[in-house]
């Protein structure tokens, strides 16, 4: 009831990207019938005491010392003293000061090893800096986007307002309740919707083309979203089918999580350079290095553009006022990039090729699980033969839709282009989808579009759930002292399962004892798509099934409770809001329990 | 309080040209003031708060994003012009993200340079230079020289800070340990 109170109130959709390295906010009126999305200018600090409005916030929080957050040096124009600092000012300070700033603190929000309420970040913080959690940095991001909104639209503040918060395809249900939870302590609506960013890209596709798109694409053809950011690389399969006589998208599948993007190659290339300098006999200090690692971002797209020249100078300026006496220049040979970037990052291979698993490659942080194999084409090869139809089609995509600031690189897009082609076999190219790239804002504008065409109608693509998920249960039988009882899996939501809907899981009945916690191990599976809810794995496939975050419940005995032993069975429901529950419902009662994520506890057990 | 009037002075002066000629015609009857202002330092604990002139933000901006001050305050004796030209490429390049996201840059004028364009009846001033034949009666057409730039936007940062620094155009960095 409230919900709807609130959209009745609200004057404009809002797409917020909660991006790994920058956030993007778009908007769109809601009484509209021809939508135009446009970005905010966000006002942000840019450095000590200035601050300048863009649409880019960079993810990166400044936990300042207190004589330089006591000086007033970092207010926002909302809030005079800032004890950090959020966005621009915030990602220079982290070049030069890492241990007092957080990055990629979504990167943590999925990593079920660490209790991601604790303060963990900045991770090699030295003890003075009080550190803050993953969740709070978060928190801290949309806090300085609502505030910022806030301030611009007073009439209409953002709580008011109906808010598509995206998120990666590959978050599990346990990442996305905590950026639920850091959404909502930040001052989002109760009623915020979640989108996958990848799908966002395709609204934003949308609301670019108008109806072209149905020229654009046919029935039968198969988009493949291929999205790789700063930190992380995210994929969507996407059918186009024919519906009475109406074309219609329908999400077929999203691939792992995968910490590899932009940032691997910008640092990949700085280490060979600094090489290149160091053959010189110039060796570079820790801030020199990171000047060549912005210098290396510019090189690479230069490199790697359509018509690249054959070298690039990389220049890294002195430190010091005498900038021409400092400044020391290498020439990058084109074959060099192309050689280190495209044979580490989308190296030829076939369809059957799969990552490797063995850890070599040289820019690990501790912490983070990183990719072990940063080949991006293996990946890409994987998640398709992953979802291969079955009749020998290997899930090959008709159409590519590029998405994330590494494509900006015209040799990425055409090598991608070029595999996918291989693979296929099709006389048919794959082709990248018509009209203007928005590599950058895409997302934020396209969760505006989303919202507007769920209030006006319009194209929307069908999806539900992007993975299945699963309870484990224990096999009945004898006890092996020392040995844990082998483990099944109970399919509790089938893949595909739409939001607003709820599924009674057929199983035999569990007993749970009230007053004592229940605890499940719990499961999710992006490739098994075809369990239906009750299905029991005999054995549990680490190739198929990744362990999130446990669930747990509270069974508190009632007053007149004459037994303590309750027989359930599971009940599962999505939310309209894409919210996932998983409710433990007695058969002999008309009692319920819902079981919540049992963070904490999973990472006290990992650290053990 | 005359002390801070003085600053007041002081910055206007040194940074509004108009206030400064206005000023000037002033001070013909105050020359204590004028002393005040010169013997306040510009780092003086005294001045509470003071705007800051736009010029030095954006000063303050392309040193810290393109190191311009840096490189026109250096000497260029003693430099080859390809250790001139390693340092000014890169200057040069964030020099242009920096106009072109405060000021969005256009030409005055479409045409390419060398065709030959219009000039109307009554054009502003501000907006075109003519040179050559001046004795004929506007409109005009003749050849464009240069399409000129005018700015689209105006989006400088806002400075927050205190009378201090309002003419710090880049801190001293300072390592510690």
């Amino acid at each position: 009831m409230i919900e709807k109170e609130r959209s009745m109130t609200a004057k404009y959709v809002v797409g917020i990207d909660l991006g790994t390295t920058n956030c993007v906010m778009a908007y769109v009126a809601i009484e509209t019938k021809s939508p135009q999305v446009e970005l905010l200018e966000i006002p942000q600090l840019v450095a000590a005491s200035t601050i300048e409005s863009r649409p880019l916030l960079p993810s990166f929080l400044y936990l300042a010392p207190e004589h330089e957050a006591a000086s007033g040096a970092l207010g926002v124009p909302w809030q005079r003293e800032m004890p950090l600092a959020v966005g621009e000012y915030a990602r220079r300070r982290g070049a030069e000061m890492p241990d007092r700033t957080v990055a990629a603190a979504k990167s943590w929000l999925c990593h079920s090893g660490v209790d991601r309420r604790q303060p963990l970040l900045p991770e090699h913080a030295p003890p003075e800096v009080a550190k803050i959690s993953p969740v709070s940095a978060s928190r801290r991001y949309l806090e300085h986007l609502v505030a910022a909104w806030n301030a611009q639209f007073p009439e209409a503040r953002l709580a008011q307002q109906y808010v598509v918060l995206t998120v990666p395809a590959s978050f599990d249900a346990a990442a996305r309740e905590l950026t639920r939870e850091a959404a909502i302590a930040a001052g989002l609506p109760e009623s915020l919707v979640f989108l996958e960013e990848p799908q966002a890209a395709v609204y934003s596709w949308l609301v670019a083309r108008g109806d072209e798109w149905r020229r654009d694409l046919s029935a039968g053809d198969r988009l493949l979203v291929c999205d790789v950011g700063g930190g992380t690389t995210d994929l969507t399969l996407i059918d186009v089918a024919e519906a009475g006589g109406e074309l219609e998208l329908r999400r077929l599948a999203v691939g792992d999580h995968l910490l590899v993007g932009g940032d691997n190659m910008d640092l990949t290339l700085a280490h060979r350079v600094a090489q290149l300098f160091a053959e010189q006999g110039v060796k570079l200090d820790a801030w020199q290095s990171v000047s060549l690692w912005h210098s290396c971002r510019d090189a690479k797209e230069a490199l790697l553009a359509a018509d690249a020249p054959e070298s690039h100078r990389v220049a890294v300026l002195g430190r010091g006022s005498k900038l021409i006496g400092g400044t020391v220049t290498v020439d990058v040979q084109r074959q060099l990039a192309v050689d280190l970037l495209v044979g580490g990052f989308f190296p030829k291979c076939t369809i059957t090729d799969r990552p490797q698993r063995r850890r070599a490659s040289g820019f690990q942080e501790i912490g983070l699980p990183y990719q072990a194999d940063v080949a991006i084409t293996r990946h890409l090869a994987a998640f398709l033969a992953a979802h291969a139809d079955g009749d020998n089609r290997s899930a090959a995509p008709t159409h590519v839709l590029f998405n994330g600031g590494v494509f900006k690189a015209a040799a990425f897009r055409a090598l991608v282009l070029d595999r996918l082609g291989e693979w296929s076999g099709a006389d048919k190219p794959v082709r990248e989808l018509p009209g203007p790239r928005d590599l950058d804002f895409a997302v934020a504008r396209g969760a505006a579009f989303y919202g507007w065409t769920k209030q006006q109608g319009g194209v929307r693509i069908r999806s539900g759930a992007a993975r299945s998920y699963y309870v484990g249960i224990e096999t009945a039988g004898l006890a092996i002292p020392g040995a844990p009882r082998p483990l099944r899996a109970l399919c509790v939501v089938p893949f595909g399962m739409e939001e607003g809907t709820a599924v009674d899981v057929p199983s035999n009945e569990f007993g749970l004892v009230l007053g004592e916690p229940a605890h499940f191990r719990f499961f999710s599976s992006a490739v098994r798509q075809h369990d239906r809810p009750g299905a029991l794995l005999p054995t549990i496939d680490e190739e198929e099934l990744a362990e999130t975050d446990s669930l747990e419940t509270m069974l508190e005995a009632g007053s007149d409770d004459a037994e303590t032993y309750v027989p359930v069975k599971f009940q599962a429901r999505i939310t309209e809001l894409g919210v996932f529950e998983l409710w433990c419902v007695s058969t002999t009662s008309d009692r319920r329990w819902k079981l919540a994520f049992s963070i904490r506890d999973d990472a006290q057990e990992a650290a053990s | 309080m005359r002390v801070w009037l003085a600053m007041k002075c002081f910055f206007n002066v040194l940074l509004h040209g108009e206030f400064a000629n206005r000023c000037e015609l002033l001070l013909k009857d105050a020359p204590l003031a004028k002393n005040q202002a010169s013997a306040a330092a510009p780092c003086s604990p005294a001045v509470v708060s003071a705007s800051r002139s736009d010029a030095v933000t954006l000063l303050a901006t392309l040193q810290r994003e393109a190191r311009f001050v840096d490189i026109v305050n250096e000497s260029l004796d003693g430099y080859s012009d390809a250790q001139i030209g390693a340092a000014a490429r890169d200057v040069l390049r964030d020099c242009g993200k920096v106009l072109a996201r405060v000021f969005a840059l256009r030409p005055m004028l479409e045409q390419e340079e060398g065709a030959t364009v219009q000039v109307p009846a009554h054009y502003e001033t501000e907006c075109y230079r003519l040179t050559g034949d001046l004795s004929r009666e506007p409109p005009f057409a003749g050849k464009l020289m240069h399409a000129g730039w005018q700015a689209t936007k105006c989006d400088l940062p806002t400075w927050t800070g205190s009378g201090k620094g309002a003419l710090v155009v880049a801190p001293a960095e300072v390592q510690l340990g």
